[in-house]
């Protein structure tokens, strides 16, 4: 594997977390007071403002994740760190996910009278979910950095296939989920104004610093647990060494790795 | 605030999942400079 990129300075983390953490507390303002309730649905879609933003930054997070795959499987661009970018990006796309389809269902539940129905978007969602999480465990199951990287490459980009499916399942489909509220038929025409809209631009923001900060943390973790393995392996060829025993040409890395 | 339980368990569960991660991943990097700090003292 070659590229080792750097670690983002140790500043970033902090100042992004303190401004995330800022900006969901103004978000819950926002959403559960300043926001007025529904006149169809009442208090329950101030769920919205959560559900939506998280079912975006989704989105975000497995678009990065498949540019850093292509890049890394691209030869001219090839490098560790699109790699790392990739596998950070992929498991925050799962965690938002995994909120997309637990907030989905606390707002089915008193809007629909059902936690969940066979509907394409819920559907679709969960297949989504469910490839990631395949993307993520295919990770752990290949101990040579190159060849994981190589495949866990592959299999995020047809795992992105999915992604349109999800976002067009409900044009495309009858679906009992309401169609897009910014971009109806994919043109930009909220379909909510005045402090409703305000919160839910508000939810894109703090979840996109949120989903920022997560990345960074995760993205220098990666780096240090990387190096870590560097460096015992590097300590248990020296040892051997110094021992007089034989070192393998090719050193197999350890677990974790 | 009618359907509060739905609401609150929403907005709370969504916080405690994202402080639960932060707080997985500020353990995993704590545990690795452990590692590291103890690797390198004991060459």
């Amino acid at each position: 594997m070659t590229g080792t990129g750097a670690a983002p300075r140790p500043w970033v983390v902090p100042v992004l977390g303190v401004l995330s953490v800022g900006a969901l507390g103004v978000l819950a303002v926002l959403g559960l007071w300043v926001a007025p309730p529904d006149a169809v649905q009442g208090d329950a879609q101030r769920l919205m403002y959560l559900h939506v933003p998280a079912a975006s930054l989704a989105y975000v997070s497995f678009a990065v994740t498949a540019l850093g795959s292509a890049l890394y499987l691209w030869r001219r661009t090839r490098a560790a760190r699109w790699d790392r970018l990739a596998a950070a990006s992929a498991e925050l796309g799962v965690l938002f996910t995994g909120l997309t389809l637990a907030l989905g269902m606390l707002w089915g539940r008193p809007v629909w009278g059902v936690y969940w129905t066979w509907d394409a978007r819920l559907v679709t969602t969960a297949v989504l979910f469910f490839l990631y999480l395949g993307y993520l465990a295919l990770r752990r199951t290949v101990l040579d950095p190159d060849a994981r990287a190589r495949r866990a490459a592959v299999a995020a980009l047809i795992a992105f296939v999915d992604v349109p499916i999800v976002h067009y399942s409900v044009e495309w489909w009858r679906s009992l989920h309401q169609e897009s509220t910014l971009l109806p038929q994919g043109r930009l025409d909220p379909q909510i104004g005045g402090d409703m809209l305000v919160a839910l631009l508000w939810g894109f923001a703090a979840f996109a610093l949120t989903y920022s900060w997560l990345l960074v943390w995760r993205y220098r973790l990666v780096v240090l647990e990387e190096g870590l393995d560097e460096h015992l392996l590097d300590q248990a060829i020296e040892e051997r060494r110094r021992d007089g025993a034989p070192v393998p040409a090719v050193a197999l890395p350890g677990p974790g790795t | 605030m009618e359907h509060a339980g739905y609401v609150v368990t929403g907005w709370i569960g969504t916080g405690v999942v994202l402080s639960a991660y932060a707080v997985w991943v500020e353990r995993r990097t704590r545990r690795a400079r452990r590692a590291r700090a103890g690797a390198d003292g004991s060459r």
